[in-house]
């Protein structure tokens, strides 16, 4: 089964400001569960121009109770408490001439239970003809579409194993009923998993929007204060 | 600037990250970057995380004792998701401007 979310937005910042925050986007005060940021490939296609990069982030992670519940203890082999970390690819392609930037990230883990693919395409907007409302920047606005897919594999795990488990006489009925409740179970996760995104995706809004804001004011120093700060602030706010 | 997977990396990584953000910012999107001047910091940088791998394989099994990441390091982890990428990308870039209706 698979699920599907989608919203666009406009950033009111110019579309080389928001790849560099793209770039610069952890940490911010938004974003205190990524660890860690590495950056695993690099490189330019000399015909295009167009950057190609990949990343991965670290995160500490919580499934939420409403998911734990649903789930067996046997797929649950690497969550204690609900609590672990996990990893995120993220890959790049920006093409600074054409005006654009795709982006991909996934989970690596924990895709037994479930796949998330964020996708997301920024458009550079120079658009004269439209007046702005004041608070415009000369070079243009950047459009971006977020797709979000979700996918879980928990019930075809588990109707597998039900169908080598089942004995001659009941084969049928019980391959209903588990076909019946797993895939209830599968419906729950997605639901669950869509509204935590819509809340997540709004972070992630706020999140660039906090290091564009630091970029037009400070540039590039401005951003790298601003993390220091946002660092020592931690320290005395957060528990862990 | 971000932290690195491999605490010992930071160094190396903030040397690399500071070089490409002033390229990128300075010359990339300016239209002058045909080369990437930080090439030889990302090799130290790269260096340093493949070392560090066996490590890090190490702290996530002890932190996972049961987990799926058991039988298999996160290096290999990384290699078969970059491979599954390099399909993706096919996909991706072969792709006009078609989106996915969404779903209520």
């Amino acid at each position: 089964m698979v699920k599907f979310y989608e919203s666009s937005y406009t950033y009111d910042y110019s579309f080389p400001a928001v790849t560099l925050a793209y770039f610069l986007r952890y940490p911010n005060p938004y974003s205190t569960h990524v660890l860690s940021s590495d950056t695993i490939s690099r490189s330019i296609d000399e015909a295009t121009g167009q950057l190609h990069t990949t990343r991965i982030h670290r995160k500490s992670s919580r499934l939420p109770p409403a998911v734990l519940k649903l789930l067996p203890k046997s797929v649950l082999g690497n969550v204690s408490g609900g609590r672990s970390e996990s990893y995120i690819l993220e890959t790049s392609t920006i093409d600074v001439k054409e005006g654009w930037m795709r982006t991909e990230s996934k989970n690596l883990d924990w895709t037994g239970i479930l796949s998330v693919v964020e996708s997301q395409e920024f458009q550079r907007r120079v658009d004269s003809s439209e007046v702005g409302d004041g608070s415009g920047v000369g070079e243009g606005t950047t459009g971006v579409v977020t797709t979000v897919m979700f996918r879980s594999r928990l019930g075809d795990r588990l109707r597998a194993r039900a169908r080598k488990g089942d004995g001659e006489g009941e084969e049928e009925k019980k391959g209903f009923l588990a076909s019946w409740s797993t895939n209830g179970i599968q419906r729950s996760i997605e639901a669950i998993a869509s509204r935590k995104t819509e809340n997540q995706l709004g972070k992630s809004k706020e999140g660039m929007t906090v290091v564009l804001e630091r970029l037009r004011r400070g540039g590039l120093v401005g951003v790298l204060d601003g993390m220091r700060k946002d660092r020592e602030s931690e320290g005395m706010w957060s528990k862990g | 600037m971000s932290s690195s997977l491999a605490p010992e990396c930071n160094e190396v990584k903030e040397r690399y990250d500071s070089c490409f953000l002033k390229w990128y910012s300075e010359k990339y999107l300016r239209g002058k970057g045909q080369k990437d001047e930080c090439a030889a910091l990302f090799n130290d940088y790269k260096h340093c995380l493949t070392v560090s791998f066996p490590t890090l394989t190490s702290r996530i099994i002890s932190d996972d004792p049961k987990g799926a990441l058991k039988e298999r390091g996160i290096d290999k982890m990384l290699e078969e998701a970059r491979e599954d990428h390099k399909d993706s990308d096919a996909v991706h870039m072969r792709r006009t401007c078609k989106f996915i209706a969404e779903q209520n």
